[in-house]
């Protein structure tokens, strides 16, 4: 071949080297000149967006889209369909982002990305064009995972909480109270279970993923102990650590979880108590939707929503991760200023009302929770959602990811019955140290 | 993958080799195919420029492709593996080019974790499947009229797009409503956790990919075995030779060279193994599936760690490399032993 190896070798280096002085960057401050401004001329964005969960009817998108573009007449939004999975989301649209490609102008994105896609450049800091007062009008613990170092990555859109769904027929039958510690929960479950009226006592998620990282942080804030301390480094440990572990690992002990909670996700533990088998179910807001649907489910209309409860003794109840979605602005947009624009419109009244009309999530506006129009909708998840007390996952740091690892992997091993909740705690301690120091892979 | 190892080594004598290669398909005299018979060396000469042009023509596209696809990006990766990268508004930038990134991921503990799996995972795999792959191969051969319908039902599983077969799997070993979880329980008493215990989920993960690779193995060995001359069977039939004595001596050692293919390929495969586990545990229970293709893309796609996420993704590569070129010379020194004994 007149193209030998070693040129192709030479070629393929002399290539990559002209691409990466090709891809210089640009300056923060032109970028935030141009997305200060809403153009008058005709644009179209793209707007990378998953399904939003809706209380059957039209699309939720759709109907967000056609308010925005009302208000704008001059520009056009064009849904770009993202994956439902969060992880793959994420493997997709940084792709893309890290490509400096120019759409999606704005993208939907999890609450657990701000620090790590701001760390790396990939959303562009809006705090600038916000006005100060912007952040009065949403949860604080919302607020404190859009910001990474002072500035804010990511508009506040709609947001995931976490509840306990229990069976009103079974506990009427057998004359017990909504529990309201996880003793009580265990002690109940266990009752029912004996009866031969259901298999499971309490589902959750403990598989390897994000979703076990929730259920560590909501066990571990019901304990009251942190992962990370105030500075930023880990705090993990003590009794208040291993009470949250060892009630991970009681659970499967006694038989009210099932041991193959391990491999479970959110739509394992939903399709097992929605089929009928468990007494008491943790899962996000979205669960109630599923569970009063007659097509869906077989426990429709006698399923009871209430917050989590506590343990035993003064610490606190009602503890829910703060999970949610939020608009994120891409940097390399051509229509920065219509980008921004569209993101906080996606978080303002009239968008944020037609959530909670018409998806089944809670909307990040907290003002809205209060109008008739919410107990209109029936739905007791957005009623009680203020009674809830939202916990950040340890995600201001760019090395989020190694840390959620950190955690779900030994909680994923004290659930297993792999190891004690001492050695667990032990081991998490130096796996988010490694993580946090940047060593983890 | 391998052109360019031996590019490194013997730069000048792969590409004085490959230049021969090339001239390769036309090496014949021109005559009897250019249609009237050319009168000396030059319209010959002419003729065989032009064909070559044509076939530069016609080959251009796919070399583009290839060097875009193939060559860029693998250059592009190996260059990312040593560099410190950061992004940045607009695209990204080189800071500077090191090998940290190697150091870090050959001494850290999922590293060594991942490659240990994997290393189990391709030998086990690898190792059933030939040998139940060879036995399938066998019968098939006896089957006669019904080989046929035979074959196209064994080679089901291997039609079937990876990631469906493993959501596939992952249906029946689901804890809740799993078939093969509810027939364990009738016969055991108890539910088992099979996607949750290491040792178990390890085990699950070996059936599937047994179950899905084995018919390619088979259908390559059948090969081999109708390419086997039906002579040697009537010689060692004349010696006196047991059926197992035959298979041992004749059909075996005939086979080695197809077999050989086999496992190669089977090696490739298994050691980049990512959509079973990434379907089935997502590399759990903990770390315990974690396969080094998975490792790289968390590395990269999730924690965002671009320099090392191409270190992962190079030494994998260099690793299976380091395996085939091994796998093959062991190989060839048993084959010409085996011919000289």
């Amino acid at each position: 071949m007149a193209l030998s190896r070693r040129t192709l070798l030479a070629g393929g280096l002399a290539a990559g080297a002209g691409l990466t002085s090709g891809c210089a960057g640009k300056p923060l401050d032109t970028l935030l000149t141009q997305a200060a401004h809403v153009p008058r001329t005709p644009a179209t964005l793209v707007w990378w967006v998953p399904e939003i969960p809706s209380r059957k009817g039209p699309v939720v998108a759709d109907l967000i889209i056609r308010a925005f573009e009302r208000r704008h007449p001059n520009l056009r939004v064009r849904k770009s369909n993202a994956l439902s999975a969060t992880d793959a989301n994420r493997a997709a649209v940084t792709t893309q982002l890290a490509g400096a490609a120019p759409t999606p102008d704005v993208y939907l994105g999890d609450t657990t990305w701000p620090a790590q896609f701001g760390a790396n450049s990939l959303a562009l800091p809006v705090q600038t064009l916000l006005p100060k007062d912007f952040w009065a009008d949403y949860p604080a613990a919302l607020r404190r995972v859009s910001e990474y170092h002072g500035a804010v990555y990511a508009l506040p859109f709609y947001t995931d909480s976490s509840f306990l769904f229990y069976r009103k027929d079974l506990l009427a039958k057998h004359g017990l109270p909504v529990p309201r510690t996880w003793e009580e929960l265990l002690r109940t479950a266990r009752r029912i279970q004996r009866a031969g009226d259901a298999a499971y006592g309490f589902l959750w998620q403990a598989s390897v993923s994000e979703s076990l990282t929730c259920n560590v942080t909501e066990f571990l804030a019901d304990a009251q102990a942190p992962v990370l301390d105030k500075a930023g480094g880990v705090a993990l440990d003590g009794s208040g650590a291993e009470r949250a572990f060892a009630l991970m690992r009681e659970l499967t002990e006694t038989g009210v979880t099932p041991r193959t909670v391990t491999t479970y996700v959110e739509a394992d533990s939903q399709d097992a108590f929605t089929g009928g088998r468990g007494v008491f179910l943790r899962n996000w807001s979205y669960a109630w939707g599923n569970a009063a649907d007659r097509s869906a489910s077989k426990v429709a209309g006698r399923v009871g929503v209430v917050p989590r409860p506590g343990f035993d003794g003064d610490g606190p109840r009602g503890v829910s991760c703060a999970g949610g979605w939020s608009n994120f602005v891409n940097p390399n947009s051509r229509q920065l200023g219509a980008a921004v624009a569209f993101a906080r419109f996606c978080a303002g009244e009239e968008a944020q009302m037609i959530l909670l009309k018409n998806a089944g999530v809670i909307p990040a506006l907290e003002e809205v929770l209060t109008r008739p129009e919410a107990r209109r909708v029936g739905d007791p998840t957005l009623t009680r959602a203020k009674e809830l007390r939202l916990v950040a996952r340890p995600v201001q740091t760019p090395y989020y990811p190694q840390v959620s690892k950190a955690l779900y992997t030994q909680a994923n091993a004290v659930t297993g019955g792999r190891a004690t909740p001492a050695q667990a705690v032990r081991a998490a301690r130096a796996d988010i140290r490694t993580a946090l120091e940047g060593r983890a892979l | 993958m391998t052109s360019s190892s031996a590019a490194s080594s013997s730069s000048s004598a792969a590409s004085s080799s490959a230049a021969t290669v090339s001239r390769g398909p036309d090496p014949e005299p021109p005559g009897p195919r250019t249609g009237p018979a050319p009168r000396g060396g030059g319209p010959a000469r002419v003729s065989r420029r032009g064909r070559a042009r044509t076939g530069w023509f016609f080959a251009s596209p796919a070399l583009l492709v290839i060097a875009t696809v193939t060559v860029f990006s693998v250059l592009f990766s190996l260059l990312l593996s040593f560099a410190d990268v950061r992004l940045e508004y607009g695209g990204f930038r080189i800071l500077s080019l090191t090998g940290d990134h190697y150091a870090a991921v050959l001494s850290s503990p999922e590293w060594r974790h991942a490659l240990v799996f994997t290393f189990g995972f391709t030998a086990v795999t690898v190792f059933l499947e030939l040998v139940l792959g060879t036995a399938a191969a066998l019968v098939l051969e006896r089957l006669g009229a019904a080989r046929g319908w035979v074959l196209a039902v064994l080679l089901l599983p291997w039609a079937l797009i990876n990631v469906v077969a493993a959501q596939l799997w992952g249906y029946l070993f689901n804890g809740t409503y799993g078939g093969l979880t509810w027939l364990f329980e009738q016969l055991l008493g108890h539910q088992p956790d099979i996607l949750g215990q290491p040792a178990s989920a390890m085990g699950a993960m070996v059936v599937v990919d047994v179950w899905k690779t084995t018919p390619f193995v088979a259908i390559v060995v059948l090969a081999g075995l109708m390419l086997i001359p039906g002579d040697v069977y009537e010689a060692a039939e004349i010696d006196g030779a047991g059926a197992w004595t035959t298979f041992w001596k004749v059909t075996l050692p005939q086979l080695r060279p197809i077999m050989a293919i086999a496992v190669l390929f089977r090696i490739l495969q298994a050691f980049g193994i990512f959509d079973l586990p990434f379907v089935l545990t997502q590399g759990g229970p903990g770390t315990a599936t974690e396969s080094l293709a998975i490792l790289g893309y968390k590395t990269l796609f999730q924690n965002l760690d671009i320099g090392r996420g191409a270190a992962v993704a190079t030494t994998t590569a260099v690793i299976v490399i380091g395996c085939c070129l091994l796998f093959l010379r062991v190989f060839r020194t048993q084959a010409d032993e085996g011919g000289r004994a």
